[in-house]
Parts: C-alpha cells; sequence; structure tokens
C-alpha cells in the first residue's frame, strides 16, 4: 500500500511537471500546447546525446534543459503566435500544435533513428527505506524536484513585479498591455518556462524511459490528463496536485486491477472528475460536497 | 509654436473599428495641457472605441494621434502605456487575482526601474484616496464598486501620463461615490493633469470639464462649453442624447 502510493508520487511528479508546463503556457495564451509532450523528448535526446558523446551528465542535462526551452518558444513564435495575432479566439492552435507536435516527433525520429538509446543514470544506485517500502534515489529526487519548482514557480507568480504581470495578463491581456505589459514577450517568457518544466520532466523520467523520438505522446496525455483533473487551467500550481494523484491512482490501478490498467484508468478517472467537478479537483471552483448536492438535484 | 504650447492630446482624422468596419470615423479632437475636456454621447455612439484607439488598443486603425510632443499612431499599446496616455476603462477592468497595491504598482510598469518615483505615485494615490490605505493587501475583488472605481482611477495615475482617459467612471455607483470620484477628478485638475473624460453624465461633464465634444453614431457632431449649457439649458445637449 504504502509502496504504491510512494511509488506512484514519484511518477506523479512527473505527470504534474508536464501538466503545469502546459498549464503555464496555457494561463498566459489560453493555448494547449499539444507538443508538450514532444518538448519534454527533445530534452531527453539531447541529453542522452551529449552524454553519450562522453560529456559529464550535468553538461548534457543543462543543454538538455535549454534545448526544450528553445524549442518551447519556438513552438510559440511559430505555431501559435501568428495563429493568435490572425485571431485571438480562433481554434487553429489545435491544429498548429499537433503539426509542431508532429514536426518534431519526425525529426527526432529521423535524426536519432526509432530505437531507445541510454540515458545517463543519475542519482543511481542509492535508496531509501520508508517503513516497509523503498523508493530509489531516482524516485526521490522527481518528488523533490518537483516540489521545488511548483513552490518556486508559485512563489515567483505571486511574489515578484514579472510574476503578478502574468497574473495580470492570464486575467486580462488587453488590460495588461495597456498599463505597460508587452504581451508578446510575457506570452515567450511563459513557453520558455514551460519547456524548462517539460525539460525538467524529461531529466527525470530518462532514466526509466531512456531516449526514444516517439514517448513524447504518452507523457504529453498524462500531462494533459494532470492539468485537467487538477484544474490547472485556472492555476498552473492545481496541475502539479492533480499529476500527484494521477501518479498514485495510475499506480494503484496496476496493482490492484491488473498490470495494464494504467492505460484506461485514469481517461476514467479524468471522466468522473470532470463531471463531478468540471473546472478540476484543485481549481478555485473546485471540489465541494454542497456544490455536487446542487448539481445532483 | 515652441514645442511646449503642444497640447496634451491632439487627433485628427481618425477612423477605427471592429473586423472591417469603422466605428468610428474621421475624429478629431484636442485637449490642451492642463484641460479637461468632455466626450459626451448616447450608448453606443462609439465614445470608448476612441479611448482603445487611442491606447492602440485597436488594430484597425487610420488617422493621427499626438500626445504631448510624440505622434503615437503606430505605438504598439505596451508603449502607449509608458508615460503617454493611461486609462481608466469602463467596467473597470481591474486585475482582481491581485490586492489593490499590487493593481496599483502594476500601474507603474513602465517605472519599475525608479523606486524612488513609483513611492511617491503610490502616495499621492493614497492621498487622493486614503481610504484605500486600509485595504492595500486586500484583493481588488473584495472592494465595493466605488472602491474598486478608485483602484482603477489611482492604477491610471501611477504611470504618470500626459493624458488621462476616463470611461465613465460614475457609472453605476452610489451617490456618494460618484461624489468621491468627482471631488478626485476635480482635485487632478488642480494638480495640472490633463485629462478626457467620457462620460454619460451632463452633470459631471460640466462640472469637471472646460471644453465638452458631442458625438453621435461615430462622429464628432457639436463642441460646447459648460458656459453654453448654462445659458442655454440643458435643452441643447439633451437631443443628441436621446
Ligand atoms: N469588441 C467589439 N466588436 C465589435 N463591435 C464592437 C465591439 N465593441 C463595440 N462595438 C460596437 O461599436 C459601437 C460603439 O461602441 P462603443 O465605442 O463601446 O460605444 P460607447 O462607448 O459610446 O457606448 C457599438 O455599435 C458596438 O456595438
Ligand atoms: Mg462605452
Amino acid at each position: 500500500m504504502l509502496q504504491f502510493i510512494l511509488s506512484g508520487l514519484a511518477i506523479g511528479s512527473v505527470y504534474g511537471l508536464i501538466g503545469m508546463a502546459l498549464a503555464i503556457s496555457f494561463y498566459v495564451t489560453r493555448v494547449i500546447n499539444f507538443a508538450q509532450g514532444q518538448i519534454m523528448m527533445v530534452a531527453i535526446m539531447i541529453t542522452a546525446t551529449i552524454s553519450s558523446a562522453g560529456y559529464s551528465p550535468w553538461i548534457a542535462v543543462i543543454l538538455g534543459l535549454l534545448s526544450s526551452c528553445i524549442v518551447a518558444v519556438l513552438s510559440y513564435v511559430i505555431a501559435v503566435k501568428p495563429i493568435l495575432a490572425f485571431n485571438r479566439f480562433s481554434f487553429g492552435w489545435l491544429v498548429s500544435t499537433l503539426g509542431f507536435a508532429v514536426m518534431l516527433e519526425n525529426a527526432a525520429a529521423y535524426l536519432w533513428g526509432p530505437t531507445s538509446r541510454p540515458f545517463p543514470a543519475i542519482l543511481n544506485g542509492y535508496s531509501i527505506h520508508i517503513a516497509n517500502a523503498v523508493l530509489t534515489g531516482q524516485q526521490v529526487l522527481a518528488i523533490a524536484v518537483a516540489i521545488v519548482f511548483a513552490a518556486a514557480f508559485e512563489l515567483v507568480r505571486k511574489r515578484t513585479l514579472y510574476g503578478k504581470l502574468g497574473v495580470a495578463v492570464a486575467t486580462d491581456p488587453d488590460m495588461a498591455s495597456a498599463i505597460g505589459g508587452n504581451t508578446t514577450v510575457v506570452a515567450i517568457a511563459a513557453f520558455a518556462i514551460s519547456g524548462l518544466f517539460a525539460g525538467v520532466a524529461g531529466i527525470l523520467i530518462g532514466p526509466s524511459t531512456f531516449a526514444n523520438p516517439y514517448l513524447g505522446s504518452t507523457y504529453g496525455i498524462s500531462g494533459f490528463i494532470a492539468m485537467m483533473i487538477g484544474g490547472g487551467t485556472e492555476k498552473p500550481l492545481s496541475a502539479m496536485f492533480g499529476g500527484l494523484l494521477l501518479g498514485v491512482l495510475a499506480n494503484g490501478a496496476n496493482a490492484l486491477i491488473d498490470s495494464q490498467a494504467s492505460d484506461w484508468f485514469p481517461f476514467l478517472v479524468l471522466v468522473i472528475i470532470l463531471i463531478v467537478t468540471p473546472r478540476g479537483l484543485f481549481s478555485s471552483g473546485g471540489f465541494s460536497f454542497p456544490r455536487l448536492m446542487r448539481r445532483a438535484r | 509654436m515652441s514645442p511646449l504650447s503642444n497640447p496634451a492630446l491632439e487627433i485628427s482624422a481618425l477612423s477605427a473599428g471592429y473586423g472591417r468596419f469603422d466605428v468610428i470615423r474621421d475624429v478629431a479632437l484636442r485637449v490642451g495641457k492642463g484641460e479637461a475636456v468632455a466626450l459626451l454621447g448616447p450608448n453606443g455612439a462609439g465614445k470608448t472605441t476612441v479611448l482603445r484607439a487611442i491606447m492602440s488598443l485597436i488594430k484597425n486603425r487610420r488617422g493621427s494621434i499626438r500626445i504631448g510632443d510624440t505622434d503615437v499612431s503606430d505605438f504598439p499599446p505596451h508603449r502607449v502605456a509608458s508615460g503617454y496616455a493611461a486609462i481608466a476603462p469602463e467596467g473597470r477592468r481591474l486585475f482582481t487575482e491581485l490586492t489593490v497595491e499590487d493593481n496599483l504598482v502594476l500601474g507603474a510598469f513602465h517605472l519599475r526601474h525608479e523606486k524612488a518615483r513609483v513611492a511617491a505615485l503610490l502616495a499621492s494615490v493614497y492621498e487622493l484616496f486614503p481610504v484605500l490605505l486600509n485595504y492595500r493587501q486586500r484583493r481588488s475583488s473584495f472592494l465595493s464598486g466605488g472602491e474598486q472605481q478608485m483602484v482603477a482611477i489611482g492604477r491610471m495615475l501611477m504611470s504618470d501620463p500626459e493624458i488621462l482617459l476616463l470611461d465613465e467612471p460614475s457609472i453605476a455607483l452610489s451617490p456618494v461615490a460618484v461624489g468621491i470620484v468627482v471631488k478626485a477628478l476635480l482635485e487632478l485638475r488642480r494638480r495640472g493633469a490633463s485629462l478626457l473624460l467620457v462620460e454619460q453624465r451632463v452633470d459631471i461633464a460640466t462640472q469637471v470639464c472646460d471644453r465638452l465634444y458631442i458625438m453621435t453614431h461615430g462622429e464628432i457632431v457639436e463642441e460646447m462649453t459648460p458656459d453654453d449649457i448654462r445659458r442655454q439649458g440643458f435643452d441643447i445637449i439633451n437631443k443628441y442624447l436621446g
């Protein structure tokens, strides 16, 4: 029991980071970047390549993160900005960000081939025991990094002038530009930060998945579910809670139903949660029992 | 003419609208330095559109807009907002998730590297609306309508602009709150501000402003002074406002 909760939290941290990546870019642009999983994949591929070329894993990780930030900004410049400039309320970004995802995936498959490559081990060999459960060093690292990044994001959002400008753009982009905010710069910053979060998720998951050009969509979908059940469309931090919950539920399903259950169980949970609380569990309009009773009547 | 005598705001041949349609056509108006000018007109006349066009919030826009010595016609909104013009918009549009003080400080975003100036501006806003001192750390959505309007006006003042744009600051307020807003506008005039006031209430416009423009169907159709109205009665204006 404790074991699958703890390892669920570990994988959930990764889902949460991808969910937050999706939510951060959505927060200021109202666009869901369907290439987020592929952006994570780019960080993994670059890190693996540089590390296997003989450089220190730390340099590989830093360059991997840098690459996912750059690709995320490119996704904004190529697949989002032109669409929104044409019509801020159109849904053209659905097609363009998916297109960008397909492009990234195929480019990666062309460059690196479809087979998996080794990924540098991070904190391998460590493990800690909590009661009768065991967590690997990697799992502990995932949880710790997720907490630090989620907390840092909230701190910047709430306590710094630039964070508050981000909140202003999220609330009312026109008014934010009328007080002197450059909404394009804010959007680019948000996409860069979302690229960082996706990249970090990639570095944390890489040692278990290895480097494969096709792993983007699976994790992109998990991140999307994390954002939706958490309520990350309203507040990026909620996506982290959604991710942690998703990780525990998926792990639990694997342990208690059957070993393939994590393929479909999260979708079932998503549907139930969205019926019960359409804005997500941890949003400001999130789950409350009285509201549920009112809706039932 | 020396540059110093340039008006605070001079608009000529301004046309603007949404999509392909022009809502306002061939608008010309001027606000001198230290002058207060009202823009009156019935609902849907295009008054808000004029203010949005000045702030560059509308893309489809032709004509020229000068603020002080600068032609801002081709500026993006965030540049217009950098000390040229500032707006207390229709419906106030506060950043509701943020506190009162955060809303105010964000108003001075372009002055973010001038800490002392921001502090002085903040102090002068609190001097204008002392009641806001009690709510500094309160979420702006928790304020009454009148207090929210004070925050909106304060946020506009924080960028220390050459021209102030106010869009129906008295709408949907209690008589007491309207009184506070009018008093604040008169105080801003005393401090030498230049302002363009969009109003539905003729009494407020005549009390605060030196000149009035009347706008109907997207065009400015009349210009008058409060004296004209006092001499000839409200009828000369009511026929436009319908
Ligand atoms: N966002 C918009 N899109 C399309 N038409 C608009 C928009 N905003 C206002 N309009 C139209 O422009 C005209 C003028 O509106 P507005 O400037 O708000 O008038 P006023 O402020 O004088 O009441 C109205 O006919 C209105 O329907
Ligand atoms: Mg209006």
